[in-house]
């Protein structure tokens, strides 16, 4: 096989079960036979080594002298192709979004051209020598996590735990709106006299439409509930559309004459702050943000994938130094009927193993971090704690770190909040079409930002399991939001927070064709941490 | 019709009359809603068609048309005068199709049930994208009561009328396809289906489907990818439209068919691929997906291959005998707990033998008793087994005249069991059931499902015609005492198939199509290496000794010998070193050796070689044996249980003694003593509010919510007075109350405090019973009827002393699996021939005169078997009834029962669920079989087939006093189950045209078993065989059911299936695991994937998401919370709340899964989905900081 560009290198090594680094591979693209010193220097590393190294390949080329001189060979064709072909798809997503500079879509065709151009006219980067392969200064890097639960699970499935989930979450939420109001407990307020002001947080526990189509909504703190009425006419009415059950929020209004309801004036959510001001790197690093990676499903397109690793080893990605995989890194088992069938690697721990051959693609020195999804082999029910350790020593490539659904992972300063998505199935399909759709899944995530949680409903799609505290609240605001699952393409800025919904690397399947779904497949979201801009490209 | 019919039906009518007279002067007492008897006598079936519809001239056309052609050809017919107008009165287009596809439901279910009325909403003509226009039905939900043929059949119906009256079809848009698609499998996953269509069979059906299939939402779970079609209104799943989809289209595509090809106007080509199942792009075996399909389609292919006509260029012959397909679509849907018994036409497995046993047809399925109790008594008389063949299910029933299993013994040992008695010593030291023993299916069972004749066995019925044909003097052998032509010695069996080159009698024909020409070889060396011993193993004897009778054959012991034996089930006994076959010399001849054990041939010609593959070595035994052999068994048929059988009192849940509201006074017992002891909330004992009919004296004016005046005695009538103005309202003739002034629907029903102490008092006093005359009475907690009528207390209090309940509509009922049976002897029934006598009786099936216990005599139609429980329960309900009348009424006791046989030749009343008819039956005896066993025909008059459909018994006059249409709810579907009307007289040609196609004689002819052979269709055998339409509407339709097969007793075997004497699931599991070992046509690793994938992964994936959203609810007052409150406690009553779904419920099934797929050596696949499951269920009810520690820590 010819061995023309590091990546091929890689991949080649990568199938031979090892990692390299980096000037190792630079050696063994100079080789005047690649495939040979390629060959040579696997066997030099042995087989329990886990990386090639540059003295490996120097090894096999010193003894092989006639070798070194044959350095710069033939003009080889670029990677640019793969980036030529970013994504103009992405156009329609991107005009559906808010003006923000990065969701322009000009701005994301116009970088990726600029880079083609200027690969052209310095010519190729392994052959020119202007550029040497990655060479990322690890030093500069931070990486931090918040929130991750792995290993931490101390819920026992108790009434009392589930209890006290809900209660943590009433108490972190209510802090972010206590200042808003003038919060008056439940059962303060049934024994207030009629017609007074009141005003109070609470979690939605119902919500039903009166005969005459006002809304009635019951909240309830630690003391009591109370019925809250939303008449029609109010301008925030519609707000009530939004609603979820058992999210958080603040209401101000006016008791009846009898007391026994309160007339609602304004209606608060926990929110992030409107000029809220993100947090951003302190250079010009970028993050690449992928989810659904689907291995072992016999839709899952290994060529896109190729082309990404390809494309990250290009100097076009010099900057990438993060990649965060927001669950699903495999198809799974048992995931839904009969899915034996449609599956192309039956056995759970071979797609692991198949997983983690492809992330060896991945240029070794880029920092990962991974999140379960409702696809992968750990518990449903959210929050979901990080792989267990039979599947980490399977996934140890790269040192990736492996955290629970949801997580906070600080990159240089720049929050981001990663979560699978589950729950955006139930934000879609409770919210109207405009709130929240499968065509703008940021939209919908709008939405669990504005209520501060990654899945306020319970007793629905999503599963809870009862843990210490709600892992699931959003007790900071994030810098960027990033999900999955949806199999949809979409960003947007909120309140200046980048949501970001990355698409998958799985083609359309039988049963999504079945229910009219159109996955955006092959696409990989990047972002500059700088200035939080981002850049769709597009794979497949 | 015969003298002695009209003497039957006449007798059965008096005793009718006598009992309407007796009911109404009862009723006639005003004591009760009305005062007359409310289950009116049904003329016939025309006329009641004509007033479910309301459509005038149906019933005469009706009546002409019955004559002249089956009800479906007539139903087709009366399209035609729809579309003329000469039949109802319709102007539009969209109304005479109406009007037909009305009137073809109506008329299929024999306007029986209420189908063609509340299931087709209306039709409605509408326009393609193309501009012509196209038929649009609309369905709805109760239409599931006509059953697939009626669903299927409305659609034929509905397309025949668009074409006559020059409508285009219906052309799907390919969103409106998908959309069929995805709504049947939602309305599968949330209400379920009979039959599940594929996506891929459904969107077929659409494409091609010439008028588009609509209706009423059913259900809340919506679509979720084709919402929003401009011609589908609603999100949601329609429910009748995917009934008539799955279970009329999909399902009945073959009945369909039938009839399509009588019309030129209607051409549904594509019916063909449905019913092959070559839906899919190029059609043929390459596009085969899914498991059952890709067996099909493989075996296509193989069958392809084998076919003559390609195979010319090879050889000339056909290289291999005709086989049906296997097919595994019963296995979908494993049950824990239901054994399988055997895979798809696996050998092993039951072998299919042709006839009808008296107690056979109709959707049943003869099994030996040997059998039933072998499989650890799995089988009982009327237990449902799902079948691969040729219908979906059936009813067991006993045979004995029939071959029983084969069995291994744990000494080796292999022995055919043909006796229940032996069966039962046995089965404890039996290590293998090698072969099941047969399996009886009559011939109209394949006329019913228009399946294709299977090979059939080589028996003896068969064998004795092609005696006679080959010339033998049959009838003088069957005189000779000496002779037994069923199971003749192994000289005469050699004489008789050389001598008249007939084929090898089956007693001596071992099944050589399951051993391969190689194995064929390798038996007959070993055979000629054999040698010949005494019996008990002693001294070598010279094979061809003059006494040939003695003597074993001895070989030397191999485990391919071992099992070439058992596969040809050749009986033999076993030591260390040897087999011993003591039936041998036509053994050793059909494998080619002389009397002495010399080999007679040197090798086989290529045409034995190659013949089925070389896996069939019957053209092998051909070729060297000095005789012909037919193939044994070629069609094994693959089953597994379904339903086990049923005998028991409907009793509601919780039993009802009294229709009488005690509200929530009486607890959760309804216990309407303890209603009356206690004290309301406003502290009086006794006294309750309930919602109650408000009637009104037509006497006296005074207003009460009981049947009779408490101060006149007079009947009172319903009181109507409309809400808002006052006014007092009538009812119109529909029966509608309502006021014309504030345009709204007035009801009767009032609050009425009812002192319920003072209530029950009198009435114990009415009938000079006490309270401890019976242990509790229950009422109910309120009424659901339209008036809200109550029932007087004192019908409960007598129920009550009695042991009976009742049901919704005040008649007590009584279950029973449903089973046929056309002959038999009154020593079965527990019954005298005296009293059969006595019953009308006179002779035998052979004309003789009745004078023994054990004569076969010729059921009549309306008379029915009792099951023991039944009698005992109708023995309680007759007392019930007695009191009723001397102590309720003050009429004469009816009955006067003592002991069971009192019982003989009283009638009772059958009626099946989702119908709206009862019919009279009488009965003639008892037996200890779990079922009822009666004439077919009686069942299908109900609507019933016996694939394991129960159904109940009520006693005559129990049902004419206590039923009241008062009593019953005023919802959808409140009118089914319930005795709307009754038919005093079974008409043949008015009952469910499936018992038609049962035959009705004694002896199939050799014809049609060589037809079997070419695997032919049914219908060209049709002529040869008589079935029971042969005789609709002659002098004979009440008579001459005869029967192919006897059997001892029609309660052989278990009286009881081991699914309902076992315990608990567990156990069942285990012995369904433990006989799937056991049987050789068991594959027990795949029974075990089947449970853990149908039965236990579904159970721990639901209770874990059952779980993780839970609702929560309060230990103390009962108050449900979607999610759990703040406070923690009771927002009611701060009581204590807890979890309505536990750890211990969500993961019971874990470990013995575990274990289960461990041990049966389940695929990785099912291993890992259970491994990930338990990691999850560790992961939530685990602490990491705090595990639970396992004995593995440790080790």
């Amino acid at each position: 096989m010819p061995l023309e560009t590091p990546a091929r290198i890689v991949r080649e090594l990568a199938r031979h079960g090892y990692n390299a680094e980096r000037e190792a591979v630079t050696l063994i693209a100079g080789a005047a036979d690649p495939g040979t010193t390629l060959a040579r220097a696997v066997e030099h590393a042995g087989p329990d080594a886990f990386r090639v190294t540059a003295a490996d390949v120097r090894a096999v080329l010193d003894a092989d002298a006639n070798a070194t001189d044959a350095a710069v060979s033939d003009p080889t064709p670029t990677d640019a192709e793969s980036a030529t072909q970013a994504s103009n798809a992405s156009a329609s997503q991107a005009s559906n979004a808010s003006a923000s500079r990065t969701s322009n879509p000009s701005t994301s065709t116009a970088t990726s051209a600029d880079t083609t151009t200027a690969t052209e006219t310095t010519g190729p980067p392994e052959t020119g020598g202007s550029w040497n392969g990655r060479n990322p200064d690890r030093s500069l890097r931070s990486l931090e996590i918040e929130n991750d639960m792995t290993g931490q699970s101390t819920g026992t499935g108790e009434y009392g735990d589930f209890v006290k989930v809900f209660k943590d979450r009433y108490e972190k939420l209510s802090r972010q709106l206590r200042g808003r109001v003038n919060h008056r407990p439940a059962e303060a307020i049934q024994s207030m006299s009629g017609g007074s002001d009141a005003a109070m947080v609470g979690l939605v526990n119902d919500i039903r439409s009166t005969a005459s189509g006002h809304w009635l909504v019951e909240l309830e703190d630690t003391t009591g509930t109370f019925p809250c009425l939303v008449m029609k006419d109010r301008e925030f009415a519609s707000a009530v559309d939004e609603l979820l059950m058992d999210e958080c929020i603040a209401v101000e209004g006016t008791l009846s004459g009898d007391a026994g309801i309160m007339f609602v004036d304004s209606m608060y959510s926990p929110d992030v702050p409107r000029t809220y001001k993100p947090n951003t790197a302190d250079r010009d690093v970028q993050a690449a943000l992928i989810s659904d990676v689907h291995v072992g499903s016999q839709e899952f397109m290994a060529e896109a994938w190729h082309r990404f690793t390809d494309w990250l080893h290009t100097q076009e990605a010099e900057r990438v130094e993060y990649l965060l995989v927001a669950g699903d890194m495999v198809e799974g088992v048992g995931v839904y009927p009969n899915q034996d069938e449609e599956l192309d690697i039956v056995d759970i721990y071979d797609q692991y193993e198949q997983f983690a051959e492809h992330l060896k693609e991945v240029p070794g020195d880029i920092e990962i971090v991974m999140i379960p999804g409702n696809h992968d082999a750990v518990r449903l029910a959210e929050p979901q704690p990080g792989f267990d350790d039979r599947l980490r020593d399977i996934m140890d490539v790269h040192d990736a770190r492996i955290v629970s659904n949801p997580s906070m992972v600080t990159l240089e300063g720049v929050k981001v909040l990663m979560y699978h998505g589950v729950s955006l199935d139930e934000v879609i399909a409770e919210l109207p079409a405009e709130s929240a759709s499968y065509d703008e899944p940021h939209k919908a995530m709008y939405q669990l930002l504005k209520k501060r949680h990654v899945a306020p409903q319970y007793g629905g799609h999503t599963r809870l399991a009862p843990e210490e505290k709600d892992y699931l609240v959003m007790e900071e605001v994030p810098d960027i939001f990033h999900t999955g699952h949806v199999h949809k393409l979409g960003w947007g800025k909120y309140h200046n927070v980048l949501a970001v919904n990355s698409g998958c690397w799985q083609s359309q399947t039988d049963f999504q064709k079945s229910v009219n779904i159109d996955p955006d497949s092959g696409y990989a979201p990047i972002v500059d941490l700088d200035t939080l801009d981002m850049t769709v490209r597009k794979f497949a | 019709m015969h003298e002695d019919d009209e003497r039957y039906f006449a007798r059965i009518e008096d005793r009718l009359d006598e009992a309407f007279d007796r009911a109404r002067a009862a009723k006639g007492q005003g004591r009760d809603p009305q005062p007359e008897v409310e289950i009116p006598v049904a003329k016939d079936m025309a006329d009641r068609v004509e007033n479910i519809l309301g459509i005038p001239g149906v019933a005469e056309r009706v009546r002409e048309l019955e004559g002249q052609m089956s009800r479906e050809e007539a139903a087709l017919e009366l399209v035609n005068d729809f579309v003329e107008g000469s039949v109802g009165d319709y102007d539009s287009r969209a109304g005479k199709v109406e009007g037909a596809v009305r009137t073809a439901v109506a008329l299929l279910t024999e306007g029986v049930v209420a189908a063609p009325i509340e299931g087709i909403d209306r039709v409605e003509i509408l326009e393609n994208d193309d501009g012509t226009e196209f038929v649009n039905v609309y369905y709805a939900g109760p239409i599931r009561s006509a059953g697939g043929t009626a669903q299927a059949l409305s659609v034929l119906v509905a397309d025949f009328a668009r074409s006559l009256l020059g409508i285009e079809e219906y052309k799907a848009r390919d969103i409106e396809v998908e959309r069929y698609a995805e709504e049947v499998a939602l309305y599968d996953k949330e209400t379920g289906l009979q039959y599940s269509p594929k996506d891929k069979e459904t969107k077929f059906i659409a494409e091609h489907m010439p008028i588009m299939l609509d209706g009423e939402a059913t259900g809340d779970e919506e679509v979720s990818g084709f919402r929003d079609l401009e011609r589908v209104d609603t999100n949601s799943a329609r429910g009748g439209m995917c009934l008539v989809m799955a279970e009329g289209i999909a399902l009945k595509a073959p009945k369909i068919q039938r009839y399509t090809r009588q019309l030129d106007e209607v051409d549904w080509p594509w019916l063909q691929d449905l019913i092959d199942g070559t839906y899919y792009e190029g059609g043929g075996a390459d596009d085969g997906d899914g498991d059952g399909d890709e067996d099909d389609a493989a075996e296509d292919a193989d069958a392809a291959d084998e076919t003559p006509e390609d195979a010319v260029e090879d050889a000339p012959e056909p290289a291999g005998p005709a086989r049906v397909d296997p097919a595994s679509k019963y296995l979908r849907d494993l049950i824990a707990g239901r054994p399988v018994f055997g895979h798809p036409s696996e050998a092993g497995g039951f072998r299919l033998r042709y006839g009808r046993s008296r107690n056979h047809g109709f959707a049943t399925a003869g099994v030996h008793p040997a059998t039933m109790h072998l499989v650890d008594d799995f089988l009982a008389t009327g237990t449902q087994i799902k079948t691969e063949r040729p219908g979906k299910a059936g009813g067991v029933i006993p045979v004995d005249s029939i071959e029983g299993p084969t069995v291994r013994l744990a000494n080796g040992d292999v022995r055919r069991i043909d006796d229940p008695e032996e069966a039962l010593k046995v089965r404890n030291g039996v290590e293998k059931i090698l072969d099941l023993g047969e399996y009886l299916v009559n011939f109209g069972e394949f006329v019913e499902n228009n399946h294709p004749l299977a090979p059939a066995s080589y028996v003896y019925e068969w064998w004795v015609q092609e005696f006679e044909s080959a010339g033998a003097p049959v009838q003088a052998l069957e005189d000779d005492p000496r002779i037994d032509l069923e199971h003749p010695t192994a000289e005469q069996a050699f004489e008789w198939a050389t001598e008249y080159d007939c084929h090898l009698h089956p007693d001596y024909t071992y099944l050589w199509h399951d051993i391969t020409v190689d194995e064929f070889e390798t038996l007959a060396d070993a055979a000629a290496g054999g040698r010949v011993v005494e019996s008990d193993g002693g001294v070598v004897l010279e094979p061809d000794d003059a006494d040939s009778t003695d003597g074993v054959l001895e070989l030397d012991r191999t485990e391919e010998l071992t099992r070439l034996l058992e596969h040809l089930l050749v009986e033999h006994t076993q030591t260390d070193e040897t087999l011993r076959i003591p039936e041998w010399r036509l053994f050793a001849r059909s494998l080619g050796l002389t009397a002495s054990l010399e080999m007679t041939w040197d090798d086989l010609s290529a045409e034995a070689r190659q013949w089925a593959g070389g896996d069939n070595a019957v053209k092998a035994v051909t070729e060297v044996a000095p005789f012909d052999v037919r193939e044994r068994a070629p069609t094994r048929i693959g089953n597994r249980m379904g339903r086990p059988e049923k005998s028991e009192s409907r009793d509601l849940s919780p039993a009802v003694h009294t229709l009488f509201p005690i509200s929530e006074m009486g607890g959760n017992q309804r216990d309407v003593g303890e209603a009356a002891r206690a004290r309301n909330e406003q502290g009086v004992r006794g006294e309750l509010n309930a919602l109650v009919g408000d009637r009104e004296c037509p006497d006296c004016g005074a207003h009460t919510f009981k049947n009779r005046c408490p101060d006149c005695e007079t009947h009172t009538e319903p009181h109507y007075e409309c809400e808002e103005c006052g006014t007092v309202v009538e009812p119109d003739e529909s029966g509608r109350v309502f006021c014309e002034r504030c345009e709204r629907e007035v009801e009767s029903p009032d609050w009425f405090s009812i002192d319920l102490s003072t209530e029950l008092r009198s009435a114990l006093e009415n009938v000079g019973e006490r309270e401890s005359s019976y242990p509790i009475l229950k009422g109910v907690k309120g009424l659901t009827s339209a008036n809200k009528t109550p029932e007087a207390i004192e019908k409960g209090i007598l129920r009550a002393k009695h042991g009976v309940s009742s049901f919704k509509d005040g008649t007590v009922r009584y279950d029973m699996t449903d089973l046929p049976v056309t002959s038999v002897r009154p020593a079965e029934l527990d019954v005298s021939v005296d009293h059969f006598r006595e019953l009308g009786y006179e002779t035998d099936i052979d004309g003789e005169p009745l004078r023994f216990d054990d004569q076969l005599v010729e059921l009549k139609v309306q008379d029915i078997v009792l099951s023991d429980g039944a009698a005992q329960h109708m023995l309680k309900t007759a007392d019930f009834v007695d009191d009723l009348l001397s102590k309720f009424y003050g009429l004469e006791p009816f009955y006067d029962v003592e002991e069971r046989d009192d019982l003989i030749g009283e009638l009772v009343f059958g009626m099946a669920p989702h119908t709206s008819a009862a019919v009279v039956g009488r009965v003639v005896g008892f037996t200890s079989a779990a079922v009822g066993y009666a004439h077919p025909y009686f069942h299908a008059a109900k609507r019933r087939n016996c694939d394991g459909d129960e159904d109940c018994v009520m006693l005559l006059m129990d049902g004419l006093l206590n039923f009241s249409k008062e009593f019953l709810p005023d919802k959808r579907g409140g009118q089914m189950d319930a005795p709307l009307v009754m038919s005093s007289r079974i008409d043949p040609s008015e009952i469910d045209d499936e018992a038609h196609n049962m035959d009705i004689v004694r002896q199939y002819p050799e014809a049609f078993y060589e037809a079997s052979l070419e695997m032919a269709d049914p219908g060209e055998v049709e002529n040869l065989i008589q079935l029971g339409e042969d005789t609709l509407g002659t002098d004979d339709e009440y008579r001459g059911f005869d029967h192919t097969h006897d059997t001892t007793d029609i309660a052989l075997g278990p009286d009881l299936s081991a699914y309902k004497t076992l315990g608990s699931m567990m156990d069942k599991m285990d012995a369904q695991l433990e006989l799937a070992r056991k049987l050789r046509a068991v594959d027990e690793t795949d029974v075990a994937e089947r449970v853990i994938e149908g039965h236990f992964l579904p159970d721990l994936i639901g209770n874990l998401r059952a779980f993780s959203r839970q609702e929560t609810r309060c230990l103390d007052c009962g108050e449900k919370y979607r999610r759990m409150p703040l406070t923690g406690d009771c927002r009611e009553c701060g009581g204590r709340v807890n979890l309505t779904v536990h750890q211990g419920s969500v993961n019971k099934y874990m470990d013995v899964a575990i274990e289960v797929a461990e041990e049966f050596g389940c695929r990785d696949y099912t291993k890992q989905r259970l491994e990930v499951l338990e990691k999850s269920l560790e992961s939530v009810f685990e602490n990491d900081k705090n595990k639970a520690s396992k004995l593995g820590d440790f080790m």
